[in-house]
């Protein structure tokens, strides 16, 4: 839940505007064009073809394309382009048919299944099974063996044996929107069952149904022409497949039988799948962000002053933010998340960053870290750690700095453990390819620091898979990989947000005890002024990505001069609940689901 | 673990038992005059007497299907009708050309679309859209017209391998790879793109979790972190594609094993289905679910050898 | 590309039987050529044939053994009772000698001695008198080839009598086809008949090497009894379901010899460095079944029987649908038989004129219909191209698919004229029993006919007599238009280098040892 661009949000809709970016989209654009042709094509083939696609005459058995037959003859002396515009109609038509079997059966089982669940679901399912177990060509031969060869019979067959495709994402989605509060309340609010289905739910299966259909329907056409390259299809019924199967015969005598069924059956199927490429991209954002702006970053506005209570004791500044900017590519332009972040860290300082949701302080931590999630840029402004500049280093720049002199702790324990590997591993790994210690020493190190951050039985937590532990174990684990180095500077946010109450102290009072061992720096990054107030010598306040205040954590709390940090402090729950902030509703405005 | 296995396979028995019903009393219908078919299309009615009862088919069908069930228990799935071969030599031998084919062609799959996946996960930007492009176009060519391709290409004019044919690994392991090099490749091509989005996209995923940001924040280079651990933990996904995969290959291979004349479940499988040899079709029905069902527990094993939240639980 | 290997088959069924006596033919196909090459264990053999199939066999079992293209698969493992070379001359076979009495009721047959079947059993009159017997009661879709016989008995351990309720001048053929199959006794009950042929013939299968429905493999039997019979060590036979397939086989050169699904493949296999041997095997044409009306009233009417004739153009569908690979043709007899008569070719030139004033006259000034099936199993481009070129002389044709149970419709007279493509049958006589007599299958509404009944007890006795009324059943068959022949259709094998083959007549594979080595 943590790391989504900004950016993924506002695409992860379909809607009115879905055909205009589709068309806009690189392989969207071809494609459509492709099919919308092939789509004419076939509706207006009766209208088009010269000549009726069954008439054979003797003289122009495989005849060279001429003024009479444009494409020639085949081997019956019929006129291939006819037969190419009326086998354009019934493959399409097959196709169609194999989407539209499966998009109804698939979409009513499924919705009925996922909505009202019990033996329907598990019929469902059961089904499933049935079509996954079996290669649907031999229940289509056996299907021809019994009903004979009809195109229709066997594509729709075909469109029921793929049906389950549409069960499972449709049953899924209904599964996940019905647990949601809206059909929850709706349903309390006196909706009937069909009338819920029909709002909520479809609403909510509209994109992966439009996202399978390309895909089925190239499935069908290409299954068709397999079915009738092997002759089991329906000679009445000219298609791609069964032109290929003639062609391929007399591909010695005439090549023009083999080359135009072939190149309009692959570019159809070519422009389906790459629509359906496209399509996923639109609806899921899943393509590839790094489209061009419409216009250049510019910073909107100006940036308000901070209010700096002067209190900075002297001591060398360990990392100094200038101006920072982070933005992140937009439908229009740029979303700027960090407008003007500055900030002074000095050598063994603990600095509290604080400010709501949204604000941008994880962001500026990110920045910093040179961790900023796909798409996240920094635009404008420097950070300075120990002298050197970091805004502008690669990876592996950044990576002599990274787990050596500064350390992250993050927010949610759970995730930020891989759920594959031991802990041991994760702990030790960084040791041995980072720091270059020997497999032994990095085992010793590691057990020692998680005896050291208070795990009560090392070598178990040491042998343990992540889902093992509890929350807060967790997150001693982080700290003690972040510890592990014995950074300058360790980055922690909300380091403990996630956990128990009586654990948040603990976990405080650790960090605590590790500074004053270890002689680090730490910025802190949290919503929370009691942390701030328990472990931080200095806070800054940031709104809607500016730092607006900065201090001693004792002059800012007794005089806080912004209205911002003011209105903060008033929210601080006594008995009430909190109520909203003045001037901070609109910070959602800026992706407050995709933001921290 | 264990009971979880053998949950699985029970439910594999159940499916398998619900297909072969099925499909028992739908071919049922195509098989009115199969008797006559058996006997030759001259054959007078009293020849025809005497095959309905040779095959049985002049008992009730409930009848049939208990005495196919019944032997079907013992190991015994009857000879076909037509050739009168034993059903299980007839499908376990075909069956091996078959699953050499399949299990090549999953291996390439899975060594090119992991690969391909990767590269266009990790790359982004222009390598990713190449091999994406690549995927789909391999994902949107027909089968049965790649794989004429390939004859006509490298069979017939440069003449590397053989048009047709396969040849025993016990006869000639060098022949034998050279008659599958050809139907793999045509089978492969198609499953590469599945895989390869599927392996993209978990990737793309998996890149994007809160571990691989903390993993990189200690230091670790990029590319040790893809390799552990955004691989591993793509690896599910990808496992469960490949699984299904499977199942698309054996369906593909009947049309592939047909151009290509070998003689594996394909063209007994075409041949005894439209002929309507039930006891062959029945075989091939039944041990073609087995194999299934046992692909599918494989890939929940392996599953849950690479995913320790489902192991240890 | 399914259908076209069916399409195969069916012209394979359709050879309900073959070859013949008459001898017209000079060259001496069966001298026992000593091809091979070096390093082979037996002197004179080559070391492999390959050979490519477009039919399967069906069963191993001889007494419901078939022929046609499947005849290949019977010759490696079995002997006939008497064999007909490739000029239909009979031979020799497992009878050494055979002889008919004065009244042609009876015919005596001298089993030759000391030969042993692969299973190690010997062969004597018994073992043929049961093997006669269970194909005449057995299941064979053929067993009517041995309609005229009454009994069978062993006179003695090498003699065996064979006693016709009739003459029948196409008996000692038939003996040299799956009607003279003799099988081991040990096969006559054992479970895995279909699969494990046991017989006397120059191979054995071996089992082992084979896949049912696929590959076919044979090693040289080495107590052959014909040893200069035997051109090779070991025989593959590489079944192709599919006619792609084949074609891809033929362009890589791997067999040495094979059936082709459709004469569209000779060009390829001649690029691909094959030589075609060709001989007429088929005709192929219109049969016009109903002939009293029962379904289509129009076709009880001569004059409409004989429009359709003058409303085919008989070049141009050979040119269109067989590339030109044949002879246009009016009748159904075989060239080289005693009722073929080379004035009769002329009767029906094309002339859509003519068809119109016979159809106006027959008063059907508009023209006609008739319901034809269609199936699955010929390219659709035929029967279209067919019903195109009727279509210019109003005679309109209506396709009906038809199903898997096509062959029962068909034979059970559910359409009143279809096209098809019969063996030309070396004898009159088959011809007769093939497509002209009531009960012969291809008369499919059994209709008998006095001038016919008459001319037909002339053929069975033979003799010049029996040529003469070969020749007037021939015209009275063309005059009434019982059919609407095409063309001859040649059947084509081709033959790699350093192979050779003798065509046989009339049939579309050759005999087993008819095929050598030359390099």
């Amino acid at each position: 839940m943590s790391s989504v661009s900004p950016a993924a949000a506002p695409a992860r809709r379909s809607g009115p505007g879905l055909f205009r970016r589709l068309v806009r989209h690189p392989l969207g654009g071809v494609s459509m064009l492709i099919l919308a042709v092939v789509v004419l094509i076939g509706a207006l083939a009766p209208w088009l073809a010269p000549f009726d696609p069954s008439a054979t005459d003797l003289r122009m058995i495989l005849a060279e394309p001429g003024p009479e037959y444009l494409l020639g003859g085949d081997a019956a002396g019929r006129d291939i382009l006819s037969r190419l515009l009326v086998a354009t109609a019934f493959s399409l038509a097959g196709g169609l048919l194999v989407m539209a079997v499966a998009v109804t059966v698939g979409l009513t089982s499924g919705l009925i299944a996922g909505y009202y669940g019990g033996f329907i679901d598990a019929a469902g399912a059961w089904f499933t099974a049935l079509t996954m177990s079996l290669p649907s060509i031999i229940v289509l031969i056996a299907a021809r063996s019994v009903m004979g060869p009809s195109m229709w019979w066997t594509m729709a067959i075909f469109g029921l044996f793929i049906s389950p495709v549409y069960y499972r994402v449709v049953y899924t989605s209904v599964r996940s929107v019905r647990n949601e509060l809206y059909v929850d309340a709706a349903r309390t609010s006196g909706l009937g069952d069909a009338r819920i289905i029909g709002r909520h739910v479809l609403l909510a299966v509209r994109a992966p149904v439009i996202l399978l259909m390309s895909g089925v329907i190239a499935a069908g056409i290409g299954m068709q022409a397999g079915f009738d390259f092997l002759g089991l299809g329906d000679p009445t019924t000219p298609t791609w497949g069964q032109m290929l199967n003639e062609g391929f015969y007399n591909i010695n005598r005439s090549s023009n039988l083999v080359l135009w069924p072939a190149l309009v059956l692959g570019l159809t199927t070519i422009a389906l799948t790459l629509l359906g490429t496209a399509l996923r991209d639109e609806l899921e954002g899943t393509g590839d962000k790094r489209h061009k702006a419409a216009s250049p970053w510019a910073l909107d506005g100006e940036v308000a002053p901070l209010l700096d209570h002067g209190d900075a004791p002297a001591g060398e500044a360990l990392l100094t933010v200038r101006d920072l900017a982070v933005a992140y590519p937009a439908a229009d332009g740029y979303a700027t998340v960090v407008k003007g972040a500055r900030l002074t860290v000095r050598r063994g300082e603990t600095h509290g960053l604080i400010g709501e949701s949204g604000s941008g302080k994880t962001q500026t931590a990110f920045a910093i870290l040179g961790l900023l999630p796909q798409g996240g840029k920094v635009m404008a402004g420097s950070v300075e750690f120990d002298g050197e500049e970091l805004v502008g280093r690669s990876d592996a720049q950044m990576n002599r700095l990274r787990g050596s002199r500064i350390a992250y702790v993050p927010q949610e324990p759970m995730s930020n453990l891989d759920p594959s590997f031991t802990v041991g591993h994760q702990l030790t790994e960084p040791l041995v390819k980072v720091l270059g210690m020997k497999k032994g020493a990095a085992k010793e190190r590691a057990l020692s620091l998680l005896a050291k951050v208070g795990i009560p039985d090392p070598q178990r937590a040491f042998d343990s898979y992540p889902h093992q532990l509890s929350g807060g174990m967790a997150q001693r684990v982080l700290i003690a990989g972040a510890v592990s180095s014995h950074p300058d500077l360790l980055i922690a946010d909300e380091p403990t947000t996630a956990l128990d109450v009586t654990v948040q102290a603990e976990v405080l009072d650790l960090l605590r005890d590790l500074q004053e061992e270890l002689g680090m720096a730490i910025l802190i990054v949290t919503h929370n002024f009691g942390v701030v107030a328990d472990i931080c010598d200095r806070v800054t306040v940031m709104q809607k990505g500016v730092m607006v205040e900065t201090g001693a954590t004792r002059a800012v709390f007794e005089g806080p001069r912004h209205e911002y940090t003011r209105a903060l402090f008033a929210a601080i729950p006594q008995g009430a609940p909190r109520a909203p902030l003045p001037g901070v509703a609109s910070a959602g405005s800026l992706g407050a689901g995709a933001l921290r | 673990m264990l009971s979880f296995v053998s949950r699985r396979l029970a439910t594999g028995v159940g499916l398998i038992a619900t297909l072969a019903v099925l499909t028992f009393f739908f071919l049922q219908f195509g098989v009115s005059d199969v008797a006559q078919r058996i006997a030759g299309q001259q054959a007078g009615p009293d020849a025809v007497a005497v095959v309905e009862e040779r095959i049985g088919v002049d008992r009730p069908v409930l009848v049939q299907f208990a005495d196919w069930a019944s032997s079907a228990l013992t190991g015994d799935l009857g000879r076909s009708w037509f050739s009168g071969q034993e059903v299980t030599e007839a499908v376990m031998s075909r069956m091996a050309v078959t699953v050499s084919l399949a299990v090549g062609s999953v291996v390439l799959t899975a060594i090119i679309g992991i690969t391909l996946g990767a590269l266009a996960a990790t790359r982004r930007g222009w390598a990713d859209r190449a091999v994406q492009f690549l995927a789909v176009l391999g994902q949107a060519i027909p089968g049965f017209l790649l794989a004429m391709a390939l004859v006509l290409v490298f069979a017939i004019n440069l003449d590397w391998f053989p048009a047709t044919g396969y040849t025993r690994p016990s006869d000639d392991l060098g022949a034998w790879a050279l008659s599958i090099t050809l139907p793999v490749v045509a089978l492969t091509v198609g499953s590469i793109g599945g895989v390869a989005q599927q392996v993209r996209g978990s990737m793309i995923d998996a890149f994007e979790r809160d571990y691989v940001r903390t993993l990189r924040s200690r230091g670790l280079p990029r590319r040790s972190i893809v390799f552990q651990h955004v691989l591993r933990n793509a690896a599910g996904p990808a496992l469960t594609v490949l699984g299904l995969q499977f199942v698309i290959l054996l369906g593909g291979a009947v049309i592939v094993e047909t151009l290509f004349s070998i003689p594996g479940l394909g063209p007994l499988a075409l041949n005894a289905t439209s002929q309507g040899d039930i006891p062959v079709v029945m075989g091939i029905v039944v041990v073609t679910g087995v194999i299934v069902v046992l692909v599918n527990t494989l890939v929940d094993v392996v599953q849950a050898w690479v995913n320790p939240k489902v192991r240890l639980s | 590309m399914l259908r076209h290997t069916k399409l195969a088959a069916v012209a394979g069924m359709a050879t309900l039987a073959l070859a013949a006596c008459s001898s017209s033919g000079s060259d001496d196909a069966t001298s026992p050529a000593a091809g091979g090459s070096e390093g082979t264990a037996i002197e004179g053999r080559a070391p492999e044939l390959r050979i490519g199939a477009v039919v399967d066999i069906s069963t191993w079992v001889a007494a419901d053994a078939a022929w046609g293209n499947e005849a290949t698969y019977y010759m490696a493992v079995y002997d006939s009772l008497l064999r007909t070379s490739a000029t239909n001359e009979v031979q020799p076979g497992l009878a050494e000698a055979w002889e008919y009495n004065e009244d042609l009721t009876e015919l005596t047959l001298d089993i030759r001695d000391g030969v042993t079947f692969s299973d190690g059993t010997a062969l004597d009159a018994q073992v043929v008198v049961d093997n006669l017997n269970r194909f005449r009661e057995g299941a064979s879709p053929d067993r009517a080839l041995l309609d005229a016989v009454t009994d069978v008995t062993a006179a003695d351990d090498d003699t065996v009598v064979i006693t016709l309720s009739a003459p029948d001048p196409a008996l000692e053929i038939n003996l040299s086809m799956q009607a003279g199959l003799v099988a081991s006794p040990s096969t006559f009950d054992a479970p895995d008949a279909q699969t494990t042929p046991v017989g006397t013939g120059p191979y054995v299968l071996d089992a082992a090497s084979s896949t049912i429905g696929a590959t076919y493999t044979f090693t040289a039997n080495e107590d052959y009894w014909a040893p200069e019979d035997q051109h090779f060590d070991s025989i593959t036979i590489n079944y192709y379901a599919d006619a792609s397939a084949l074609l891809n086989a033929l362009r890589d050169g791997q067999v040495d010899i094979s059936n082709l699904n459709s004469l569209t493949q000779i060009p390829d296999a001649e690029a691909a460095g094959y030589t075609t041997n060709s001989i007429p095997v088929n005709w192929k044409g219109l049969i016009l079944a109903d002939r009293w009306g029962v379904n289509n009233e129009a076709l009880a009417d001569v004059k409409v029987r004989q429009a359709i004739n003058y409303a085919i153009d008989r070049e141009g569908l050979l040119q269109g649908l067989e590339s030109g690979y044949g002879e246009p043709t009016t009748q159904i007899f075989n060239v080289e038989g005693d009722a073929y008569e080379a004035e009769l070719e002329d009767a029906y030139p094309y002339d859509p004129e003519k068809a119109k004033s016979l159809l106006a006259e027959a008063g059907y000034p508009d023209g006609i219909h008739i319901t034809m099936p269609q199936t699955s199993f010929v390219p659709a481009s035929e029967p279209e191209l067919i019903k195109g070129v009727l279509a210019e002389s109003n005679i309109f044709i209506d396709y009906e698919q038809a199903g898997e149970s096509f062959f029962g419709d068909l034979l059970g007279g559910k359409w009143s004229a279809f096209a098809f493509g019969l063996n030309q049958e070396p004898l009159a006589w088959q011809t007769y029993n093939q497509a002209i007599a009531p009960g012969a299958a291809w008369n499919v509404y059994h209709q008998a006919d006095e001038t016919v009944e008459a001319l037909a007890a002339r053929i069975r006795l033979g003799g010049e007599d029996g040529a003469a009324a070969a020749k007037e059943l021939n015209e009275y068959v063309v005059d009434q238009a019982w059919f609407a022949p095409f063309y001859r259709v040649i059947g084509a094998i081709v033959t790699a280098d350093g192979f050779a083959v003798t065509m046989k007549s009339g049939q579309a594979v050759s005999n087993l040892w008819d095929i050598t080595a030359t390099a």
